[in-house]
């Protein structure tokens, strides 16, 4: 089922309006799903089909008009920020105090995985310290010691 | 009945206060009369907790509209079911739901430690009593769920038409009894912390609670992401709107808490981390009470911007200080074994988990308050919307998926190269040959084959596990496939349940990259015969018809769908999207009609409709794979009702422990 869903989808991609108007609907479609509708239902322009929404219909018309004068995406953006202020982009530009935005999370699990990377080596050092004196040797003959490993571990894979 | 409702709340408050002086000074002085007077308290807590919420079911009922609440938010034509449901579809009475849902626990925890955990009980009594008197002193001093009107309204203004749909009448209780029940096992946490008792007695207590919470957790999201698809219309169920992220990261810190707990258990290790989650998951869920009512940050969901916001805010405060400085105060007594043999091992595994579950917990919060953020910051409102969530969010789901491959099949301790090889050549090659395709079969986004290359391994490690679980009984024992199977099941519920349940989540994930990389939509304004053709069907708009009652009025399209496109399409049923005006809120909405099958859901939409000309505007989407989620969602409840079971020991050992000794036979 997901071969035929995905072959679906290639096909879909691939067949329809010409190449430019493609470009368009593309562009379109980018530019909608970077914009977030005003009416305060939260949605990406894109996904905002509210019957006749005040904010999601003309916005949609908006970006219309601005491909239609050969803008670029990036331009278009530009536009409507200058225009309705940061708020209307549907996520933080990646520039000044957003930077934040987008690298916090991956920092904050970059240290997450740092600190138990340390403490991981920490406990791999303390279980690497013999349990029993030094003196005391074992008497396990080597052969029947790896064959209860070997059982140990068995036992392990399978709880 | 509303005098009844109000002193019952006063009263319950009132008790609710007494239970907590009673209990922790009885535990202080060990005065056993004290500790059954709280013991007391807190049935009685529930019980007139019950007859405040059986006193508002009433007033609905009767449609009392001199009752503000009832007023605001039902009518007299409001249909019995959606009566119900108005209990908690309005601020004040879902307070007073989450305190009875609370009491419902309370008193449940009562009965089944009426002889055991007999230390922790005062301290368990006292910490679920302080969470129910908090609720019910908003109710009673901010609040009143039960305040009369000067004047009785003649209707009342009906419940919001968003509302007026099945899912929402299971969705908030299904969230309510996750988010409330999360208390259980912080109860019995603080209890450990404040007694001492720090060993895995307050974790085995609460392990069948913690699975309980998860589950409603899991299946509050699951149907609030199914109410947005049917209800909200935009072909979508899911929009990273502030109170859905709510939701979904307690579920995500109780997750991670259910796996770490295992180490505990096995290992005797992360007893800190162990109580940090249980710590980090009952306070997400008051983070996610205070977001939907502070109106701090604006949401689709929220009830009406009110003042609880600071009282939430400090009632956060007060359980992260108390809570933290047990923590701190009892960490010399909380020294795991900690030892690790291997970083290619379960232990080590199970932390990676942990990381990536609470790291996404993290991106969510982060996201979620980063709008208040910069304007604290910046003095510039930003949104952070869905591209930003699923942007940051999709690695690390990815991530966590191939662990959940990895975990169930690696062993503990120590992992060799040989080990890993025999565990995971065949799901790897099986990952691979599922990427290959997706990508020979046309798929370029990175993240969607990645996605369907990681699920494939995960799912056949559970498929190893219970084939060679399965091989295993059948040589050694002489059972056949089925009989092995539910042997093999039966008698390691828990770790076979929760295989099932990662076979579930897997399909949940499925369903949620193959719907959102590979949906297709389109708008057309259409004629009565037109047709339209997407992703290989075809409908046609075949008239339109209206309805009304007293409640709503129905303007429907109809709508046949073919399988097919051109002549060949074949007719194979039809679908009915509605647009509806409902009379007392005078609002329109819209009902989606989907015509579903295990490969996509047809999802159609009437958008605008002129009655002179019968044009109307449909937006048609095609979103793949959608099925699996839900159907995931009934594998997951089947994993975790697998999990809870009780065994066979167990419940010998609760049967004997009911029979008087005298009266066993000799």
């Amino acid at each position: 089922m997901l071969v035929a869903l995905i072959a679906l989808a290639g096909v879909a991609a691939t067949v329809g309006a010409p190449r430019e108007a493609r470009a368009e609907i593309a562009t379109q479609y980018q530019t909608e799903t970077d914009l977030t509708c005003q009416c305060g239902c939260g949605l990406t322009v894109h996904s905002c089909n509210h019957l006749n929404c005040g904010s999601g219909i003309p916005l949609k018309k908006e970006i219309a008009e601005q491909i239609a004068t050969g803008k670029s995406r990036e331009e278009i953006l530009s536009y409507f920020t200058a225009k309705y202020g940061e708020k209307i982009l549907s996520s933080p530009t990646t520039t000044g105090f957003n930077i934040a935005a987008w690298t916090v999370p991956f920092v904050v699990i970059a240290l997450g995985g740092l600190i138990i990377g340390v403490v991981l080596v920490r406990w791999r050092r303390a279980t690497d310290v013999p349990a029993v004196p030094a003196t005391a040797t074992p008497t396990t003959d080597p052969t029947l010691r790896a064959k209860l490993e070997r059982e140990l571990d068995e036992l392990e894979r399978r709880s | 009945m509303s005098e009844i409702g109000r002193l019952a709340v006063v009263l319950g408050f009132l008790v609710a206060l007494w239970g907590i002086a009673a209990s922790v000074l009885g535990a202080l002085r060990r005065d056993e009369r004290l500790i059954a007077s709280g013991k007391h308290a807190a049935y009685a807590f529930s019980a007139l907790t019950g007859i405040a919420v059986a006193a508002l079911l009433t007033l609905l009922l009767r449609h009392d509209f001199n009752v503000e609440y009832v007023a605001s938010y039902s009518s007299s034509t409001l249909p019995t079911w959606y009566t119900i449901a108005a209990l908690w579809g309005g601020m004040k009475g879902s307070l007073l739901w989450w305190a009875f849902i609370l009491a419902i626990c309370n008193a449940v925890v009562q009965l089944q430690n009426r002889d055991k955990n007999r230390d922790q009980m005062p301290w368990v009594t006292a910490t679920m009593l302080m969470v129910g008197a908090f609720f019910l002193a908003l109710l009673v001093f901010i609040t009143d769920p039960f305040e009369r009107l000067p004047f009785t309204p003649r209707e009342g203004s009906d419940l919001n038409p968003l509302l007026q749909n099945y899912w929402m009448t299971i969705h908030p209780p299904s969230l309510y009894i996750g988010f409330v029940s999360t208390t259980v096992p912080f109860a019995f946490a603080m209890a450990a912390l404040a007694t001492g008792k720090l060993g895995d007695a307050w974790i085995r207590t609460t392990r069948r609670w913690a699975l309980f919470s998860w589950f409603f957790l899991s299946l509050g999201n699951l149907f609030g992401a199914a109410w947005a698809y049917v209800v909200l219309g935009w072909g979508g169920y899911w929009a990273w709107d502030p109170v859905e992220n709510a939701a979904f990261m307690p579920w995500l810190t109780a997750t991670a808490y259910l796996h770490s707990v295992m180490i505990q258990e096995k290992k005797d290790m992360l007893k800190v981390w162990n109580m940090a989650l249980v710590i980090l998951t009952f306070a997400l869920t008051i983070f996610g009470t205070f977001l939907t009512r502070s109106g701090v940050i604006s949401s689709v969901h929220s009830f009406t911007q009110s003042g609880m916001g600071p009282f939430f805010m400090g009632f956060l405060l007060v359980i992260l200080t108390i809570s933290i400085g047990l923590l701190i105060w009892r960490l010399p007594l909380l020294k795991s074994r900690n030892e690790l043999e291997s970083v290619f091992s379960r232990e080590a595994t199970f932390l990676l988990n942990n990381l990536i579950l609470v790291g996404i917990a993290f991106t969510v919060f982060w996201g979620t308050v980063f709008p208040v953020l910069s304007e604290w910051v910046r003095g510039v409102k930003i949104t952070v919307g869905p591209p930003f969530f699923n942007k940051v969010n999709a690695p690390l789901g990815v991530a966590l998926v191939f662990l959940m491959g990895v975990g169930p099949v690696i062993a503990w301790r120590k992992a060799t190269a040989k080990s890993l090889w025999r565990s995971f050549a065949a799901p790897m090659g099986t990952g691979l040959v599922v990427g290959a395709l997706a990508f020979a079969l046309g798929a370029r986004n990175f993240y969607a084959v990645l996605a369907f290359s990681v699920a494939a391994f995960a799912l056949a490690t559970v498929w190893i596990e219970f084939w060679r679980g399965m091989r295993v009984r059948q040589a050694m024992l002489g059972e056949k496939p089925w009989t092995a199977l539910s042997r093999l099941i039966g008698k390691n519920r828990r770790r076979y349940g929760g295989y099932v349940v990662h076979v579930g989540i897997v399909m949940i994930f499925v369903g949620i990259v193959a719907s959102s990389v590979f949906k297709l939509e389109v708008q057309r304004s259409m004629k009565v015969g037109d047709s339209v053709s997407l992703g290989g069907y075809t409908v046609r708009y075949d008239g339109i018809h209206q309805e009304s009652d007293a409640h709503v009025d129905s303007t429907y399209a109809l709508v046949s769908v073919w399988d097919g496109e051109g002549p060949a399409a074949v007719r194979v049923g039809e679908v009915r999207p509605e647009k509806r005006f409902y009379k007392k809120p005078k609002q329109p909405t819209t009902e989606v009609s989907i015509w579903s099958t295990l490969g996509e859901d047809l999802y159609v939409v009437l958008g605008s409709y002129d009655p002179q000309s019968q044009l109307a505007v449909f937006q048609v989407f095609v979103n793949p794979m959608i099925a699996w989620m839900w159907i995931g969602g009934v594998v997951l409840a089947l994993g975790t009702a697998v999990c809870m079971w009780p065994s066979y020991t167990e419940r010998t050992v609760a049967v004997s422990a009911r029979v008087p000794a005298g009266s066993r036979p000799a």
